[in-house]
């Protein structure tokens, strides 16, 4: 790698540091305080019975199922929607702040204006936003395999990992997402609000769409289906899981640093 | 160092921005070793042909050679040779200088750590406040020292004196002809035109999206207009108002005022042997200053633009 990429790569590591330890520590706090109501609810087999007696649908929706087993308690409480949808959400905020909103902030302006071509100087920022989920990952494993170990709760590493990668994943696809947005467009709004309601419906469509027979079919289009449908915390997680979300964010990522190297940059 | 004769070709540049048109058809030719002077007032399209020069902008129409290059496909290469002061000034809130300027080296082929410090210096800047905490005039000279510490053989400058005080405006002249002296060649935009006359050799006059006037600095200054004002110790003489180069001439009393057009001299040699108190010539205001320049172009008609943005 030569210094330039190395440079441009770093640019973007240093300025998301702050958000990307905010929300790396913040998830693990979750976690840890998560698992820390386990012990008090294993051993309270009453609690599991009231959502026993919720309608199915409502399990399903929330994904309840099996609350007093170890996976059904994490899905319940953590995998089946709060962290899919807050790495959902970091993944376009953490993309959109290093792309969309440098760019119309007029900061990304000096950094265009040296010997790099476009398409790097995007690159860059978008590889040190999938580096900065990664890490968010790394921090979210940590806490989980050790308030796991420290609260007792048993479930396989193999099965948190499969299952904390394709959240991360998860998060890959909407920063592609917000990738692409920003570089067509270079607006911080609109890359926001195509990514947060690309991730709200993704969920809803898991969601409810199975209340509805003629719906239902079209729960398979949502990426939080192709993450979460194989229930990777019960069973083994198939890989083309893995590569329904991590191809679309390279392609989203690649079409938008296209995109952004076409299109006139915006001034401050 | 082999430098192309002509190290900037713009021709027949326009730039619209939907059905606004910031830049209406720009020619102008930058010669190896000048310094250039682009002026005009505020949103006449200063920036919006910079930034198609740079490529951050592609232009609707026309042609510009930058090195003898294409700037929509040899970007990257001619930027090697190009350095630049943006007009609107956003750098890294959390950097210092010193961060800042090492990155924007990296990007490049480095700067040497004794010209920094040396550049810093001169401008007294210090390197190592966060630039969160610096004022606009600080920032400034952050963007400036980014240009002056690479050795490119064109440097662009838009507006690059704004928010410095007076003195480091010297200074910054002071720096632009040193980089003339050492071969290379100055791009350089502004709204005042004393500071491109200081430094410039030729200049262009920018107004509403198209050059108004292109020449040397002295020739385009013939063309300027100076208001005078003159008080006397007994009644102004009349006389004064016919003089060559007098436009719209007022006499109250003791005091005459008029806009003096081109060479001062008439007036000077017309005031000989008289009771005088005093003299003030203001330096004009670009809008007042080529009035005249606006008003001969039918493309000046006040329609304003956005091209500042």
């Amino acid at each position: 790698m030569t210094s330039r990429a190395w440079e441009l790569l770093t640019v973007p590591l240093r300025a998301a540091r702050r958000a990307g330890l905010v929300w790396g520590i913040s998830l693990g706090i979750l976690i840890v305080l998560t698992v820390a109501f386990w012990p008090p609810f294993r051993d309270q087999p009453e609690l599991a019975d009231i959502v026993e007696g919720m309608p199915e649908p409502l399990i399903e929706a929330f994904g309840l199922a099996d609350f007093n087993s170890p996976e059904g308690f994490l899905r319940g409480n953590l995998y089946a929607v709060l962290v899919p949808l807050l790495l959902a959400v970091a993944g376009v905020l953490l993309m959109s702040g290093q792309t969309a909103s440098e760019e119309d902030s007029g900061r990304m302006e000096l950094y265009l204006a040296q010997p790099v071509t476009r398409g790097s100087v995007f690159v860059g920022r978008a590889v040190g936003v999938g580096v900065w989920l990664v890490v968010i990952g790394l921090i979210m494993l940590g806490a989980q395999l050790g308030s796991n170990a420290l609260f007792d709760l048993e479930i396989g590493t193999d099965r948190i990992a499969a299952t904390i990668a394709l959240c991360v994943l998860l998060g890959a696809f909407h920063a592609g997402l917000a990738a692409f947005v920003a570089g067509a467009t270079g607006r911080p709004g609109l890359v926001l609000a195509i990514g947060l309601a690309v991730a709200v419906a993704g969920y809803v469509a898991i969601a409810l769409f199975p209340i509805s027979e003629v719906l239902e079919p079209w729960r398979h289009a949502s990426p939080w289906d192709w993450a979460l449908g194989g229930d990777p915390l019960g069973s083994a997680t198939e890989w083309w899981r893995y590569v329904a979300l991590g191809a679309p964010a390279l392609v989203l990522t690649a079409v938008g640093t296209w995109a952004f190297s076409q299109r006139d940059v915006s001034a401050a | 160092m082999a430098i192309a004769p002509e190290p900037l070709v713009v021709e027949g540049l326009v730039k619209s921005y939907g059905s606004v048109r910031a830049v209406r058809g720009i020619d102008l030719s930058v010669r190896a070793g000048e310094v250039f002077g682009f002026v005009g007032p505020n949103g006449a399209g200063k920036s919006t042909t910079i930034r198609c020069i740079l490529d951050l902008l592609r232009p609707s129409a026309g042609s510009i050679r930058v090195l003898g290059r294409d700037p929509r496909h040899d970007g990257a290469e001619i930027r090697e040779r190009v350095a630049y002061v943006p007009g609107e000034l956003r750098l890294p809130e959390r950097l210092t200088p010193r961060q800042f300027l090492a990155s924007i080296g990296r990007l490049r082929s480095g700067f040497d750590r004794g010209r920094v410090e040396e550049l810093a210096e001169r401008f007294k800047l210090d390197l190592d406040r966060r630039i969160r905490s610096l004022s606009s005039g600080n920032r400034r000279k952050v963007s400036v020292l980014s240009a002056f510490l690479t050795d490119a053989d064109l440097l662009i400058l838009d507006e690059p004196t704004g928010g410095l005080d007076p003195l480091m405006q010297h200074e910054f002249l002071r720096l632009v002809r040193e980089r003339r002296a050492a071969g290379a060649t100055v791009f350089l935009s502004s709204h005042i035109l004393s500071e491109v006359q200081s430094v410039a050799d030729r200049m262009a006059v920018l107004r509403a999206g198209k050059i108004v006037a292109q020449g040397t600095v002295a020739q385009i200054r013939g063309r300027a207009r100076q208001r005078v004002e003159i008080w006397f110790e007994t009644d102004a003489p009349s006389y004064l108002a016919t003089l060559a180069g007098i436009g719209e001439p007022e006499i109250d009393g003791r005091r005459f005022s008029a806009v003096l057009i081109g060479s001062a001299r008439p007036l000077i040699d017309g005031l000989a042997g008289q009771p005088i108190t005093s003299i003030l010539i203001n330096e004009p205001d670009l809008e007042e200053a080529f009035l005249g320049l606006y008003e001969d172009d039918p493309a000046g008609d006040g329609d304003s633009t956005e091209a500042d943005r």
